[in-house]
Formats: structure tokens, C-alpha cells, sequence
């Protein structure tokens, strides 16, 4: 019998306010353990929560980035248990009223992945085990977090990550966090179960937790699925059980079943009022959304004519599709200008976090005036291309760089008699090319460019080439 | 109803011991005091909501950042204070 996937994901993302939820201790990472905490984040008798406005509206607008309803009254909960991460004994998390709820994200086959609900709660201190003894860092202790929770619509591994994917862009898009799962600011807990395909029932879920990267999201589920499916076919019952993944063996070990599930007695957060949001002030919030991945994505395919993949690749990286906006604004082929970017530019970022970051030495505006050059004809792909390469060295626009002399180009006579010297000059490379090596004919070609710093048209220069090579 | 196995399961979760003889009264007063709860449960309030029956409106504070304790005064009356952490110990 073969079997189908079914999965539901809530995903922890770690909001980035300049202060905790509940008091004005900075939220910021990787400093000396404790030196970001007050009574009120250590849990000290007597304290009183006090929440953060931006949490409320970076959670709002996360909400309306992925299509929920806002709720006009939300409030808080008190979620008990009994665990050194948290000084208070208890989280302040939403239960029963969150912010945010009945959104969904779209997935490129069109499916879509309801999304039951967001809600805020603050994060846990982080702890360290040794020898037997636990050392406990409250840093990280009320650092605002978002829970979005999807219904079980997912149904393979690739779903999975690429829901995780466009939501993790959404939230970089609309500024509310750096998604940065390894720095934990992005953790997924997944709920497996398996069925036959076919079916309409759904099976017995297992949860795995705190998957903070791809790969083990990706290994866990897979594992998961194999072993759930194995448990089936031999009539054995799936128990309900949360369970961890093991990185180091591949395989994921129940942690507690439901028999034993904490009953976490959530009660209403007595020392905070309910939040209420006003429809003028979602109205306000969703004004402030730029425009999202989908959107933008759908706009350089269909109104810039760019193939899909050049434009998954700009929405990508948001600063990168900022910066392609802005120097594409207004011009007859934005195509260029993509091109440039993807091609020169992306080869100065290899690494991802470069791309991310875009730190580039020239501005938009100053590769928008490169490319209107190259609109008008006025300069030629070769010579636009160094010309951008000298540019990004040194931060200067193209008026420094580029005479009207330059823009000229060659005229013929200067380039037949440039060519013809390279011939002479490079018996064994024309000889490669006569004998069928048509490649050989690029290294005179470079030649060319150089000797004529670039300015050469590489198309015209081949031709005068291939004929004098044929000529000799 | 509250039965004496509920007793036993609230008395975990709050990490109270309650000696085997106490169990009875205790479940008796328990189921007393849900009685009375019930009671007012009953009444008719119509489909008022109580989400935010005070009509308080909220009380925020801006996202601005103000210095954290010295962390001295934090670790103060705290066992340990290695590394700057708070230590919990193995029990047993």
C-alpha cells in the first residue's frame, strides 16, 4: 500500500523589537549571560508584567502579511509548568483569544497552507547542562516570540520547506525578525502522521520538536514517516507522543506520551488588560506593509517579462530586490538590469548572508544610470560590463569612469587593424581554431578587449577575427 | 464531580504532598467549592462577553531600551553565580 504525508507545523519566530515583551531590557544576542535582565524578566515576586506596543504590532502585521483576520479583542494566558528556563513557573502566552487568526500562505502549485492562528508569548531562558548541574542564562527569558500554527495541510517533506521558506521571507519583507534559524530565531515543531493514500482519515500524530534547521527538518520528517509507516504495516498502533530528533543517530525518541502530557492549567494573565485593536488601527498597520514576495514576484514575471527563475532569485534576498527596483524604475528593460545583478553583481556576493545584506559600494541610482547608457545604445554590453566591475571597486559612478570618447566604442578601421595583430601574434591559438577548435577564437577575442580596454564591440570583433583567420 | 484521582493529579502538578488520610476531606471540600462555582455558572448574563468586561483600554509601553540590572544585583540571592549563570543543582 503506499502511503501519504500529513503534517502541521508551528513555527517559533523571535520578533525583532529593540526591547523584551514585557520589560525594556534589550533583546539583543550574544552577550554575557545575564546582563540583559531585570526583577521583571527573572521573574522576581512582586513584578508586573508591562507589554510592549511593537510586539502587538509586529504580530499584527505578520497576521496580515499571511492573509488572517485580526482579533478585534485578544488576550493573554498564564501557561503553567515547572521548568528552570522559566523563573516565573509559568509562560505568559494566548491561549483561547489570539491575535491573529484563519490566515494562510500559498505555495507555487497553488495549494494553500491554512494558518490556524498566531499568537505572542515570550521566550524561555537558555540552559546549560553539566556535569549533572544546570547553569541558566535568562537573556534570551522574555525575548518576544510569534507562534504560527497551520492546520495539518501539508503533505510531503518539500511542502514543508518550502512553506517554512515563504514564510520566513514574508517575515523578513515586513521587518518584524531575521528568521535566523541557526541563531535559533526561527524553530519549526512538526506534526507527523501518515495515512493511505486516499484517504480522508487522519492518522495518529507524533510531534517532533525544536527543528532549527533544513536539513533536520528534513531528516526527522523523513525518519518519521518511514518509521510510522513501518509501525502500520506490521498492525501496530502509532502512539501520540512528542518526540525529539537526534541529529547524531538520524532517528527521532519518544520524550513523553500523551498519558503524561502536561496539563499546563492555563489561566487568564491577571496583571495585563485585553489588547483591543481597532479597525483603523489594522488599516494603519497594513498601510505600513511593503510590497510582499508573492506580489513582487508575480510583477517582474508578468510586467517585466522576466523568466520565473531570475525573478524567484531577486525576490530572494529582500535589500537585493530593493536595490533592483529602485535602479530598474522607469526603464524600457528591466531585463538588463536583472541580468547585470544576477550575473556581475551576485558573483562580488556568493554567500547567502551576502546577498542578504547587499552591501554594495554603489548606489541603485548609479547602476540605473549605467543601465540607460546601455538603453540608449550609447555603450555596449562589454564595455557597460567592465565598466560595472570598475564601479564596484571603487564606489564610483559611470560619469567618472566612462569619457565620451570611450562611448565612441572603435571605430572599424583601428579594430580590423587590432585583430589582425593578434592573429599575427597568436599563431598556435589560429592554428587550434583551424583544426575545429572554435573555442580558440575566445582567447584572441579577449585579446581584442584588452588591448582596446574593453571598449571593442566582442560581437564585431569576433567576426573580423574569424574572417582574417579564414583570409590568412 | 470531582473524584479523588483528580485530587491526586492536582496535587502533582502543584508539587504538593497530601498524605493518603487527607485525601477524603480534601476531595469533599474540593467538590464544595465547584459546587459553588456552578452556581454561579448558572446565572443568566445573557451573551455578554467577559474578554475585556472592564473596558480597560491597553496600557503599552514603547519599544525603548532601558539598562539592565548589573548583574550582581541579579545573581545576588541566587546559589552559584558561576560564569554569571544562575545554578540549579542535580538533585538526589
Amino acid at each position: 500500500m503506499k502511503y501519504e504525508l500529513v503534517a502541521g507545523l508551528e513555527t517559533h519566530i523571535e520578533l525583532s523589537t529593540k526591547t523584551k515583551i514585557f520589560c525594556g531590557c534589550t533583546t539583543e544576542f550574544g552577550s554575557e549571560p545575564n546582563t540583559h535582565c531585570c526583577p521583571i524578566c527573572t521573574g522576581m515576586p512582586g513584578t508586573l508584567p508591562k507589554l510592549n506596543r511593537a510586539v502587538v504590532n509586529f504580530a499584527i502585521k505578520a497576521g496580515l502579511a499571511t492573509h488572517c483576520e485580526i482579533a478585534p479583542v485578544a488576550k493573554m494566558d498564564r501557561k503553567n509548568y515547572v521548568y528552570p528556563d522559566l523563573p516565573k513557573a509559568y509562560q505568559i502566552s494566548e491561549f483561547d483569544k489570539p491575535l491573529c487568526q484563519n490566515g494562510y500562505i500559498e505555495l507555487e502549485s497553488g495549494r494553500r497552507i491554512r494558518i490556524t492562528r498566531i499568537h505572542i508569548e515570550e521566550d524561555a531562558g537558555k540552559l546549560v547542562h553539566q556535569r549533572g548541574d544546570t547553569y541558566v542564562d535568562y537573556n534570551r527569558g522574555g525575548v518576544p516570540l510569534i507562534e504560527v500554527v497551520t492546520e495539518p495541510d501539508i503533505r510531503s517533506i518539500d511542502e514543508a520547506r518550502e512553506y517554512v521558506e515563504k514564510l520566513q521571507l514574508i517575515m523578513k519583507y515586513i521587518g518584524v525578525s531575521d528568521c535566523k534559524m541557526q541563531e535559533g530565531s526561527l524553530r519549526c515543531d512538526v506534526n507527523v502522521s501518515v495515512r493511505p493514500e486516499g484517504s480522508e482519515k487522519l492518522g495518529t500524530r507524533a510531534e517532533i520538536k525544536n527543528m532549527n534547521s533544513f536539513t533536520f527538518m528534513t531528516k526527522a520528517m523523513q525518519y518519521e514517516f518511514d518509521r510510522q509507516v513501518d509501525l502500520v504495516e506490521s498492525g501496530e498502533q502509532v502512539v501520540q507522543e512528542t518526540r525529539r530528533f537526534d541529529d547524531a543517530t538520524g532517528t527521532t525518541e519518544g520524550m513523553r506520551s500523551k498519558e503524561d502530557a502536561q496539563d499546563y492549567r492555563y489561566f487568564r494573565e491577571p496583571d495585563l488588560v485585553s489588547i483591543v485593536t481597532t479597525p483603523e488601527q489594522v488599516e494603519e498597520l497594513r498601510g505600513q506593509l511593503p510590497e510582499l514576495p508573492d506580489a513582487k514576484y508575480a510583477r517582474y514575471v508578468g510586467e517585466y517579462g522576466l523568466p520565473p527563475a531570475d525573478a524567484s532569485l531577486l525576490v530572494k534576498y529582500r535589500r537585493v530586490a530593493e536595490f533592483f527596483d529602485e535602479a530598474a524604475n522607469g526603464l524600457q528593460t528591466p531585463k538588463t538590469v536583472a541580468n547585470l545583478i544576477l550575473g556581475q553583481i551576485f558573483r562580488r556576493m556568493p554567500t547567502d548572508e551576502e546577498k542578504e545584506a547587499c552591501n554594495l559600494l554603489i548606489s541603485a541610482g548609479m547602476l540605473r544610470e549605467l543601465a540607460l547608457l546601455l538603453e540608449s545604445g550609447k555603450m555596449k554590453m562589454n564595455l557597460a560590463k567592465s565598466t560595472l566591475d570598475t564601479m564596484l571597486d571603487t564606489g564610483k559612478p559611470v560619469g567618472e569612469l566612462v569619457s565620451e570618447g570611450d562611448l565612441a566604442g572603435v571605430d572599424e578601421d583601428a579594430l580590423y587593424k587590432i585583430c589582425a595583430e593578434m592573429v599575427a601574434a597568436n599563431p598556435n591559438a589560429v592554428a587550434d581554431y583551424r583544426a575545429g577548435k572554435e573555442k580558440a577564437v575566445k582567447a584572441l577575442i579577449g585579446g581584442v578587449m584588452k588591448a582596446t580596454k574593453g571598449k571593442a564591440d566582442a560581437t564585431q570583433a569576433e567576426a573580423i577575427l574569424i574572417e582574417l583567420i579564414h583570409k590568412a | 464531580m470531582v473524584t479523588r484521582e483528580e485530587i491526586k493529579n492536582i496535587a502533582l502538578l502543584s508539587k504538593l504532598y497530601v498524605p493518603e488520610e487527607e485525601l477524603d476531606t480534601l476531595t469533599k471540600d474540593m467538590q464544595g467549592i465547584i459546587a459553588f462555582a456552578d452556581t454561579i455558572q448558572a446565572a443568566d448574563v445573557g451573551d455578554t462577553g467577559f474578554d475585556n468586561i472592564n473596558n480597560l483600554s491597553n496600557v503599552f509601553r514603547e519599544d525603548v531600551v532601558v539598562p539592565s540590572y548589573d548583574r550582581d544585583l541579579i545573581l545576588k540571592n541566587v546559589e552559584g553565580g558561576e560564569d554569571g549563570c544562575f545554578l540549579v543543582r542535580k538533585r538526589g
